[in-house]
């Protein structure tokens, strides 16, 4: 019984950009309505009422986007009304709406993706790509706090010996300037020390290892499956040709058939999954502890 | 790669990706998909360019000493994203491949745009900031001789890379929202991108002409004094 966060990265991420690929890549309204409100369900899942201030972002970003087009494309023939002798039309309007479901339903999903994803799972799928493009990276995320010390540390000895003044903003910049290159120095110098202490203790000689380890057990299976199939039916429905809806001149579309029909319940579904198991794990958590 | 192990196979496919695959998801993906889909060629696009040169990497027999300096550079370009306003992380990527080569450019810039990207936001943008950033740092690297020579054309250059991104970040914006590259919606894109440009040269002026000579000089010494 694991998290939706806890899940093979693997899977994980390969669901992720099926969620985002279908959003970005089709302009199908329904399938728009879904991955927004999808996103913020899950994200609201996961966080609760924490971060109302990114949802006051989003939801700002998401009127910006959907006034921006019938303010600079005036196609479409139903004029709603005219502005600074612009007309202004409703399919424009729709049409910006729809963007901007877009692409705020993409940023709440890549905000729970950039949660889940942290550095370690990172470099898990990047070592089965690339293990030196792994090491890298993990010594670049190592460096960081590191340089955060050390530049602390220089800054505290050159104040101590009276060279850093911040009286006025030359004098600043040059510190600051001063502190960067001691920094600079000090890191390229302890990087070949630390690269010849690795050289020394056998790098290289196999294969790097990882110090958590992520199997691919039945649930992960089941999520790499079930996402598959799911897109597999969704990216089967939009080749069908029918599931269409045209914004300009006028506002066109056909009602799906029943492949149309099966595209969207797959794509809903979809959509909800990660949902549906975190709901179900805090579930059988609330049922455990009535138990004990 | 890992799961490539066939020296022919790996050689083949460097040579395919660039020349044929990239061309012709570019040329077959614009007759097949209308205008409105030319964001997914341009994804495709950028994924695979990337892809290539993870792969590259990996064949090479690079030294532990430069991977290492790879990622310190990486660090500190991290790091630099946090300054406020200036972002000298264009700079230290065109530093980086001036003294160290295309390739290490190329990968110092990547690497910096994707793991600064997970405190500041993944998102489909990744990968052309990853790609922009890419390119800035080889180029550096393939003009490195006229640029360590000459300060004015490392400040052209500088200047160019500033520009440049934002125009290459603004096409993506607008392929984003409005499914086709129309021309209007871009200008007003640069143009209401245009604080973070100047910001962008700016601040690779900046740094540049503040930090190229004593990184040069730092190179040089852990060259004398390492035997790199």
């Amino acid at each position: 019984m694991r998290n939706f966060s806890e899940l093979n990265p693997i899977a994980v991420s390969i669901y992720f950009f099926c969620v985002t690929g279908i959003a970005m890549f089709s302009s199908y309204p329904p399938f728009m309505a879904a991955a927004i409100s999808g996103g913020i369900l899950f994200f609201i899942a996961r966080n609760g009422r924490k971060h109302i201030r990114s949802h006051f972002f989003f939801l700002i970003l998401f009127i910006i986007l959907a006034a921006a087009n019938p303010l600079m494309s005036h196609n479409g023939v139903t004029v709603l009304f005219v502005m600074n002798d612009n007309p202004i039309t409703l399919e424009s309007l729709l049409y910006g709406l729809n963007s901007a479901a877009m692409i705020v339903g993409v940023l709440y999903w890549f905000r729970s993706f950039t949660q889940i994803m942290t550095s370690e799972k990172l470099l898990y799928i990047t070592g089965a790509l690339s293990p030196k493009l792994s090491l890298v990276i993990s010594m670049a995320l190592r460096y960081v706090p590191l340089f955060k010390n050390q530049s602390k540390k220089i800054k505290d000895s050159q104040t101590a010996m009276g060279l850093f003044s911040d009286d006025n903003i030359i004098d600043d910049i040059r510190g600051r300037m001063r502190i960067f290159s001691i920094l600079i120095t000090w890191a390229l110098e302890n990087g070949i020390t630390t690269a010849d202490s690795m050289a020394a203790r056998g790098y290289g000689i196999c294969r790097r290892t990882q110090m958590k380890r992520f199997s691919f057990r039945k649930g992960d299976i089941l999520l790499l499956l079930s996402a598959l199939t799911l897109t597999g039916i969704t990216v089967a429905a939009l080749g069908t040709g029918k599931l269409e809806f045209k914004f300009y001149p006028a506002v066109k579309y056909s009602t799906p058939d029943i492949y149309g029909i099966f595209g969207i319940i797959a794509y809903i579904t979809l959509v909800l999954l990660p949902s549906i198991i975190e709901m179900e794990v805090g579930l059988k958590w609330k049922y455990l502890q009535l138990k004990i | 790669m890992i799961v490539i192990k066939d020296q022919r196979l790996r050689n083949i496919i460097r040579v395919a990706v660039p020349f044929i695959i990239i061309p012709t998801v570019t040329i077959l993906g614009s007759i097949a998909f209308d205008r409105k889909k030319h964001i997914i060629i341009s994804l495709a696009v950028a994924a695979l360019s990337l892809l290539l040169f993870a792969a590259g990497f990996e064949k090479k027999n690079t030294g532990t000493r430069r991977m290492v300096i790879i990622a310190v550079m990486t660090a500190l370009c991290f790091a630099g994203r946090f300054i406020p306003f200036l972002k000298p992380i264009s700079a230290l990527t065109i530093i980086s491949g001036m003294y160290l080569g295309g390739e290490a450019g190329f990968l110092v810039g990547a690497l910096s745009a994707l793991l600064s990207n997970f405190y500041f936001g993944q998102g489909p943008w990744t990968a052309f900031q990853m790609l922009a950033w890419g390119m800035i740092g080889l180029f550096a690297g393939i003009l490195s001789v006229p640029l360590r020579k000459y300060r004015t054309v490392l400040i052209i250059y500088g200047a160019a890379a500033g520009i440049a991104y934002s125009m290459i970040m603004d096409i993506w914006t607008v392929l984003w929202y409005a499914e086709g590259f129309k021309a209007d919606l871009y200008l007003a894109a640069l143009g209401t991108a245009l604080p973070y440009t100047a910001s962008y040269v700016v601040s690779n002026i900046l740094f540049l002409s503040l930090l190229a000579k004593p990184f040069g000089e730092k190179l040089g010494r852990i060259k004398i004094k390492y035997g790199v």
